[in-house]
């Protein structure tokens, strides 16, 4: 589908007269470049009636991590009691630290993060119960089965004023939050980003470009610096890839040739671990599968880190802001998802998480050293072949039991 | 407590073995000293990258000392190990209050009910930590979920406020790690029981003396040994236990190894070597101390050291 | 009063005493012991919820389906008894030195045994990784010219581990038993002419069996239920029972696959210890240890 085409889509849905549904079925595995060329900075300036104070540093080079001032931007909920505590579960390094430290100095409430590498862990405590979190942070394959449980509840945007849907762009976060003919939001988005692999280009001088190559040389001239996430979901998903699936399958035969491959590697590779960046930042791995944000943190500490997104395919994958039904602290989990919502401070958090952001008044904030950042607005055509993971993939019992033998296996 | 002649027990055993000759010796000495390296070499890394300038502890590069001032003004690490401490006391003096009444009434009540004990001992001792971790936190949340809307039900209908609410919590981790703690303590206390001399309770008896009398003055000095081992053992376990607490502390509340285990996860920095260094360092001059207590103790009354009793090694000559 | 009604009363009031002594005890072991257990035995007739969890049935699928986990528990074993075999070897003659050579320093240098362990496990554990890791050993024997040695995420370091943590709970049972040995028997045996090694053969060693096996079974059943140790040595390349156990419950989540896998790892725990029991009554031990 070419530029031209998608404008006309896009207009169409915009007036109605064609549904989301519609759209996802006409734009297809394509929606995703198609997307990115709608979000992308150039192409977009900043929204009518959305108020945004460009008070962005142009990056001059002088700081490596800018910063933007959030001071009157944003105020807690009047006359409304927030407590001292809010429980945030989400991923590893997402978080710039001054945001939450900012958070606290506003409202006097500190946020407490709980950390975990996989949807499944959190998850599988959700299911135990007693958690205690208030914030969930899931990726965009899990919101079918979170809502069909009731896990998280629908969000009241009432309390989330500086939240503007039309800020964002729908496509990419229809799969994840809108159930099927639900008009409700059980979340909105926080970034997105890509399933690649970081190589150490120092010690790797012949480039790597696809999932095959990747499995491939790790048995061979890189045995014993490769790493791949300790992820059903990633590492079954990037060797299906490899033997030339799809990213979701759950079909029997494809998923033999993925195990085999895995069982294959395994032997060859440095660790199984979705904690990367100590091993890669110590050199004790040259070559690892690595979300988005954990690349932009790399190369911008070691700069002959590159990020490579697989020719062959590979995941792509959205994370949203959401409440949990069983929130204790629920008035302070609104007034951090509508801290989270403004643009400035979403903004300020993507300058330290790096992962690229889809509200375009916040990508109108962020300085050029992020915009132009290839690792984190990549070029459209590198995201033509990725997938979004499914529902499926959540529950799938072979899926698991796959990833339990191959961790098992000599 | 009759007193051995030390020189005879001290030349029995290297009148049969030196006349191995000098070259014995010397491999044995050798193959210590190597297993004491081996067991301090790491120690001393750790100690040792405690004081690097730089921010891994992979590389040495300079030295300085502000690892340890930001671990001590580090909230979240002084909240974690803090919250182990607390744990870690609450359940010494539970495990042993409890193990060793138990371990005393389990003398008087019927071989049925002691085999039934005994088992079940033996089972809290062996479970892995990671399935009675689970299990124990499956439990709890079921609980947790009974109890709360009944609280809550109590609570509102007696015009009392607020209703508190059960959660998971440093109680929890502590009623998680008594269990373990409390069956190693009736184990030590019931096997020095065993071999508890009965002569002196008969005596004691014979003179007249109150079954009160007997057990505060002859039964529980001679146990004494038991329950301190008991108590230091249960601190120790449950100050250094991840498991069981990772799966059921409280939102929050971290103990010092779940903290460590998170750093791990993160990305380690010199801050956690400093803070295992000044825990080391406590526990060892707290070591120290309790030694020289004993020793000044023991001189006077004229016996040998009691530490290997205490620490269970040994029994009273 | 009769004698036998007094005695009667007596034997209630004692018993009474007894059940309340007993209470507290008691209460531990039921709610924290048994109902857990029985809630694990419970989930392992169930079936799995689509989403995960628990989903009430009686099914014995999830024994059947087992054996998918074999491997790890095949592992398990495999490392479980190398590590206690290597136990033995370092902690056996460590303890003979202490128990025979080491005079008056015996009870500092047996404290030294573990004062390791006043630093946290995780860190003591952590501090391998970076002796194992690329800038540790394998960096020092490179440069002797050894070649490039992969020490960590392998098996090896998982043993090392696995040595390192359960070292003195070998030494101690060795040490006590050493320590008790007649040593006039040794002198006896020289004496009637065997040499050094048919001394220890024929004398030391069947002696001080019930310490031999006090420690191995103190070191291999907390090992059959490892799970930090591989997680942290062995990278994610080494897969325990514990492992699968955790991945089962947090990631998988099939709780009744789960639950059976720990019913059936206590099972083999319970099978160890009746077995060392036998043996070791057999044996004709008394009770050597503290702790079992």
């Amino acid at each position: 589908m070419d530029r031209n085409e998608f404008e006309t889509l896009l207009h169409d849905f915009q007036r109605g007269r064609i549904s989301r549904r519609q759209l996802i079925q006409v734009a297809g595995v394509g929606v995703a470049s198609a997307i990115i060329a709608a979000c992308a900075p150039a192409a977009v300036g900043p929204t009518p009636g959305a108020t945004v104070q460009a008070t962005a540093q142009p990056s001059a080079g002088a700081t490596p991590v800018p910063t933007i001032d959030i001071n009157a931007d944003w105020t807690p909920p009047k006359g409304v009691d927030l407590g001292d505590t809010v429980g945030v579960t989400t991923w590893p390094n997402y978080h710039d630290p001054k945001t939450l430290a900012r958070f606290k100095e506003l409202t006097g409430v500190t946020v407490e993060l709980t950390i975990f590498g996989s949807n499944e862990e959190m998850l599988a405590l959700l299911l135990v119960g007693g958690t205690g979190w208030d914030v969930l942070v899931p990726t965009n394959y899990t919101f079918k089965t979170y809502a069909g449980v009731g896990i998280i509840e629908k969000l009241d945007f009432t309390k989330i004023p500086r939240y503007d849907a039309a800020r964002y762009d729908a496509r990419l976060l229809t799969p994840a939050f809108y159930p099927a003919g639900s008009a409700n939001q059980y979340g909105f988005n926080k970034d997105w980003g890509t399933t690649g692999f970081t190589v150490n280009t120092k010690h790797v001088t012949t480039p790597i470009t696809t999932w095959k190559e990747f499995f491939a040389r790790a048995q061979t001239d890189l045995s014993g610096k490769v790493m791949i996430h300790d992820y059903q979901l990633t590492s079954i998903g990037s060797a299906l890839v490899a033997v030339g699936h799809s990213f979701n399958s759950v079909d029997k035969a494809e998923l033999a040739e993925a195990e085999a491959l895995l069982k294959a590697v395994k032997p060859h590779l440095f660790a199984i671990n979705s904690d990367y960046q100590p091993s890669m930042r110590n050199g004790d791995a040259w070559v690892s599968m690595t979300w988005t944000n954990d690349a932009v943190q790399l190369h911008r500490d070691i700069p002959e880190i590159e990020y490579i997104i697989a020719a062959d395919g590979g995941e792509i994958w959205s994370d949203f802001f959401t409440i949990l039904s069983t929130a204790p602290h629920r008035e302070a989990a609104y007034a951090f998802l509508d801290f989270m919502a403004t643009p400035k401070v979403m903004a300020q958090d993507a300058i330290f998480h790096g992962s690229p952001l889809l509200d375009k008044a916040a990508i109108a904030l962020l300085p050029a050293t992020s915009t132009g950042n290839k690792i984190s607005y990549p070029d459209t055509a590198s995201l033509s072949k990725l997938e979004f993971g499914t529902a499926e993939l959540l529950t799938s019992q072979a899926r698991s039991d796959l990833w339990a033998r191959v961790k098992s296996s000599a | 407590m009759t007193a051995v002649p030390s020189p005879q027990r001290a030349a029995a055993p290297h009148a049969a073995l030196d006349r191995a000759g000098p070259w014995v010796d010397r491999v044995f000495r050798a193959q210590a000293t190597l297993i004491y390296l081996f067991l301090y070499v790491p120690i001393g890394l750790v100690v040792l990258f405690s004081f690097n300038a730089g921010e891994h502890t992979g590389e040495l590069r300079g030295v300085s000392a502000r690892w340890y001032s930001y671990a001590l003004n580090d909230r979240f690490a002084m909240g974690a190990l803090q919250n182990s401490f607390v744990v870690g006391i609450w359940t010494s003096l539970l495990a042993t209050s409890l193990g060793t009444i138990a371990a005393l009434a389990l003398q008087r009540a019927t071989p049925r009910v002691r085999a039934i004990f005994d088992a079940m001992t033996y089972v809290a001792i062996i479970i892995p930590g990671i399935v009675i971790g689970i299990a124990t936190l499956i439990f709890f949340v079921n609980i947790f979920g009974f109890v709360n809307p009944w609280l809550d039900f109590v609570w509102k209908t007696a015009g009392l406020g607020t209703p508190p609410v059960i959660g998971k919590g440093l109680h929890t981790v502590i009623a998680a790690h008594v269990l373990f703690t409390m069956a190693i303590v009736m184990v030590l206390v019931r096997t020095r029981l065993a071999g508890m001399d009965r002569t002196l309770t008969e005596a004691s008896f014979d003179l007249f003396a109150t079954p009160f009398r007997t057990f505060t003055q002859v039964t529980l000095p001679q146990l004494r040994p038991a329950i301190i081992a008991g108590a230091l053992l249960a601190f120790t376990f449950s100050f250094d236990d991840f498991v069981i607490a990772n799966f059921v502390a409280g939102p929050g509340q971290p103990t010092l190894p779940m903290y460590v285990f998170n750093s791990i996860r993160r990305g380690i920095t010199p801050e956690i070597n400093a803070i295992a260094s000044m825990v080391l360092a406590v526990t060892v001059t707290a070591l120290i101390v309790v030694g020289l207590i004993f020793r000044r103790q023991a001189r006077q009354a004229g016996e040998r050291s009691q530490v290997p009793v205490a620490m269970g090694i040994a029994e009273d000559a | 009063m009769t004698g036998r009604e007094a005695g009667a009363g007596r034997r209630g009031r004692s018993r009474a005493v007894t059940a309340l002594l007993l209470a507290p005890t008691s209460a531990w072991y039921l709610l924290l012991l048994v109902v857990p257990l029985l809630l694990l035995l419970v989930f392992s007739f169930g079936a799995r919820a689509p989403e995960g969890g628990y989903a009430p049935a009686l099914l014995l699928d999830n024994y059947l389906a087992l054996p998918t986990r074999a491997t790890a528990f095949v592992n398990t074993l495999w490392l479980a008894a190398g590590g206690t075999v290597l136990c033995l070897l370092v902690g056996y003659p460590l303890a003979y030195y202490l128990a025979t050579r080491a005079g008056s320093k015996r009870t500092l240098l047996l404290v030294l045994v573990v004062v390791p362990f006043w630093t946290s496990f995780l860190i003591r554990t952590y501090a391998w990784i970076t002796i194992l890791g690329n800038t540790g050993i394998p960096a020092i024997l490179d440069s002797l010219g050894l070649g490039r040695v992969v020490l960590i995420n392998t098996p090896a370091a998982v043993l090392i581990g696995i040595v390192y943590n359960y070292l003195p709970l070998m030494v101690f049972p060795l040490y006590i038993s050493l320590e008790r040995l007649d040593k006039r028997l040794l002198e006896a045996s020289k004496d009637l002419g065997a040499g050094r090694l048919a001394t220890f053969r024929q004398v030391t060693l069947p002696l001080t069996s019930a310490g031999l096996l006090s420690g191995a079974i103190l070191v291999f059943i907390p090992i059959m239920g490892e799970y930090v140790i591989p997680a942290l040595l062995g990278g994610g390349k080494v897969f325990f029972v514990g492992n699968a156990l955790v991945d089962l419950f947090l990631q998988s989540r099939n709780w009744p696959l789960g639950s059976a896998l720990a019913i059936v790892l206590i099972l083999v725990i319970l099978t160890a210890v009746t077995f060392y029991l036998r043996v070791g009554s057999r044996a004709g031990i008394q009770r050597e240890v503290s702790i079992l």
